[in-house]
């Protein structure tokens, strides 16, 4: 479990998140929205150890880390999926997805050699468990189209993340066909007992994938409820801060 | 994803053209190798002597020096990066070499030489990470205090006094094979095997191909780039050894346009200019080709400057053929991804 006790980030005089607490079970997918501003992206870049909180605490299970830096949120098994993927468009898929951590067969000194064929196997491995279709591992990948590279992007942060996984508007660039099959690969993730958060701002996907939707205003979480419990109106009305009438559902 | 045709849309994508298929199918080694056996056969129809032991020997020293530094530009360049010095770092190694070789034994002079060219490196290497502007403006201003330095030190004349002994290392054969030509015959090989078979070799790839994804892969980017300007810089400070050591002394003009002939051998090898893409074996069939075209048309009795012109053809055809090859591929993969979109809309 991924446990977020009372964030708060300033940027200057402004106050971008607001003692935020959020619990973040393993499996679960929780939908992250908001409006522009409300602090979505500052909350996940604090997770992934890019921003420092100014107040507050982040603990995994009953341990409570101090000083949360991207290296140590990659060896807690944190992994962020960014909008622009990353992806090194002249290496393969395989050379993608095991990038920073390729198997080594044996070191020469300062020099490791790669074991290219476990390399392959676990990439195969990895991307076949998340239910992707691609037949050619080494060709480089800027020849794939946007959904194949968005699987790609995917099935790096899968093999690193154990305990969590954040999707920055995973379906922004995407067709239709494409956006479906995101989104049921984000499932799949999840199924793997990986704790994951989903920044969108489409309701339909986030009804159609979360479990819980948390709702962020200017800084503050002004809903945090399962999706049964809610309905579209309610969710808006928490990101807009206007009024919301139950009589209205 | 399939090359050929597409029909799930019920329309047809026409796959990328004949010769683009070819050239990405065979690469440009094939067709680097294949021009290579054609200028051999061309050559030596005008002019028989060419090919025989004696002459490839001579055309090998000849290439060994470019190719050498060549191995090092290679590297910097599928890194994202370039150095424009090397010229004027190879002017300095070696005077400095000879210079030092007067009052110390030569083999430590030659290995000091050897140092100061990856000291070189290293401060480009230094500039290039800390400032923020791009390598040829840095490098290009080092190209000039570099050869400054050589000038001044050597009061603008060559080197005198050099014990015969610095001779020893340039001059060395061995099983009737010059030393330059060892020596690059084993670093291109050490090289290519690094950039293939390696971890440092594949983050070397990710690096220049998309430098924010691969430090977001936890890839230790300045670390890289900093040995390779160092590494570039020392396999200068070799090359320019060998060359001093092998005319038995240095001058400071050592080396003008140096860096225009290892860069073109780079780019015509497959190397591309912005990073990511090409090999050591390419280029060392550059190098070659290069150097065939240099000697063989000066051995067939024709003006040597036309060797200029058709070096310089060379390099555009190849980069021509490059950039059209990847223009009908992009078309390709864009025409797909419309496919793709319009058949799940």
């Amino acid at each position: 479990m991924v446990r977020c006790i009372g964030i708060t980030k300033y940027f200057g005089g402004v106050r971008a998140l607001d003692v935020v607490s959020l619990d973040l079970m393993p499996g679960e997918i929780v939908a992250l929205v908001g409006d522009n501003g409300a602090g979505k992206s500052t909350l996940v870049k604090i997770l992934s150890g890019i921003y420092q909180p100014d107040e507050g605490s982040i603990w995994l299970g009953d341990v409570k880390v101090p000083q949360l830096n991207a290296k140590r949120a990659r060896e807690f098994g944190i992994e962020t999926v960014y909008q622009q993927l990353f992806l090194c468009d002249n290496l393969g898929a395989t050379a993608n997805v095991m990038l920073g951590q390729e198997p080594v067969r044996y070191q020469i000194g300062p020099l490791q050699i790669l074991d290219q064929r476990r390399a392959l196997e676990e990439a195969r491995q990895h991307i076949a468990e998340l239910g992707i279709d691609l037949a050619d591992l080494n060709s480089p990948v800027r020849r794939l189209s946007g959904g194949q590279r968005q699987a790609i992007a995917i099935a790096r942060a899968t093999v690193k993340a154990h305990r969590l996984i954040q999707f920055d508007e995973p379906t922004a660039a995407l067709g239709v066909r494409q956006t479906k099959a995101t989104l049921a690969l984000i499932q799949r993730v999840a199924a793997r007992g990986v704790a994951v958060i989903v920044i969108s701002h489409n309701l339909d996907d986030v009804f159609a994938l979360a479990e819980r939707v948390v709702v962020l205003r200017l800084g503050r979480i002004t809903l945090d409820t399962s999706v049964a419990g809610t309905s579209r109106e309610q969710v808006v009305a928490c990101m807009t801060g206007m009024t919301f009438r139950r009589d209205a559902l | 994803m399939h090359d050929g045709h597409d029909f799930s849309a019920g329309c047809i994508v026409k796959s990328p053209g004949l010769v683009s298929r070819i050239a990405a199918a065979r690469g440009r080694n094939f067709g680097l190798a294949l021009t290579l056996i054609l200028c051999l056969l061309l050559i030596s129809l005008f002019s028989p002597k060419y090919l025989s032991l004696d002459n490839l020997l001579v055309v090998a020293l000849q290439v060994s020096f470019v190719g050498i530094a060549a191995v090092g530009t290679a590297y910097l360049i599928i890194g994202g990066s370039v150095d424009l010095s090397i010229g004027s770092q190879y002017a300095l190694c070696a005077v400095a070499s000879a210079m030092l070789a007067r009052s110390m034994p030569s083999s430590l002079a030659w290995c000091m030489g050897i140092l100061i060219g990856a000291a070189l490196g290293l401060i480009n290497g230094l500039m290039v990470w800390r400032v923020n502007i791009s390598p040829i403006i840095i490098t290009l201003g080092t190209l000039t205090i570099f050869r400054g330095i050589a000038l001044r030190v050597t009061n603008g004349f060559g080197v005198r006094g050099v014990p015969r002994s610095f001779a020893a290392f340039g001059q060395a054969r061995w099983l009737n094979i010059p030393m330059p030509v060892w020596v690059l015959i084993v670093l291109a090989t050490a090289a290519q095997m690094v950039l293939h078979y390696t971890r440092q070799g594949r983050h070397l790839y990710a690096f220049g191909g998309n430098r924010e994804a691969a430090e977001a892969a936890g890839i230790d980017g300045k670390r890289l780039l900093l040995l390779c300007f160092a590494l570039n810089g020392a396999l200068v400070g070799t090359s320019a050894v060998l060359a001093a050591s092998r005319f038995g002394s240095a001058a400071p003009t050592f080396g003008a346009g140096f860096e225009l002939d290892v860069i073109a051998a780079v780019i015509l090898g497959g190397v591309v200019f912005t990073g990511g893409e090409g090999s050591i074996t390419g280029v060392m069939l550059a190098v070659v080709l290069l150097g065939v075209i240099n000697s063989g048309l000066i051995s067939i009795g024709i003006d040597p400057h036309y060797a200029q012109m058709v070096k310089g053809l060379a390099l555009v055809i190849a980069v021509t053929l490059d950039q059209v090859t990847q223009e009908q591929q992009e078309r390709h993969r864009k025409k797909l991804a419309i496919l793709e979109r319009a058949s799940s809309a």
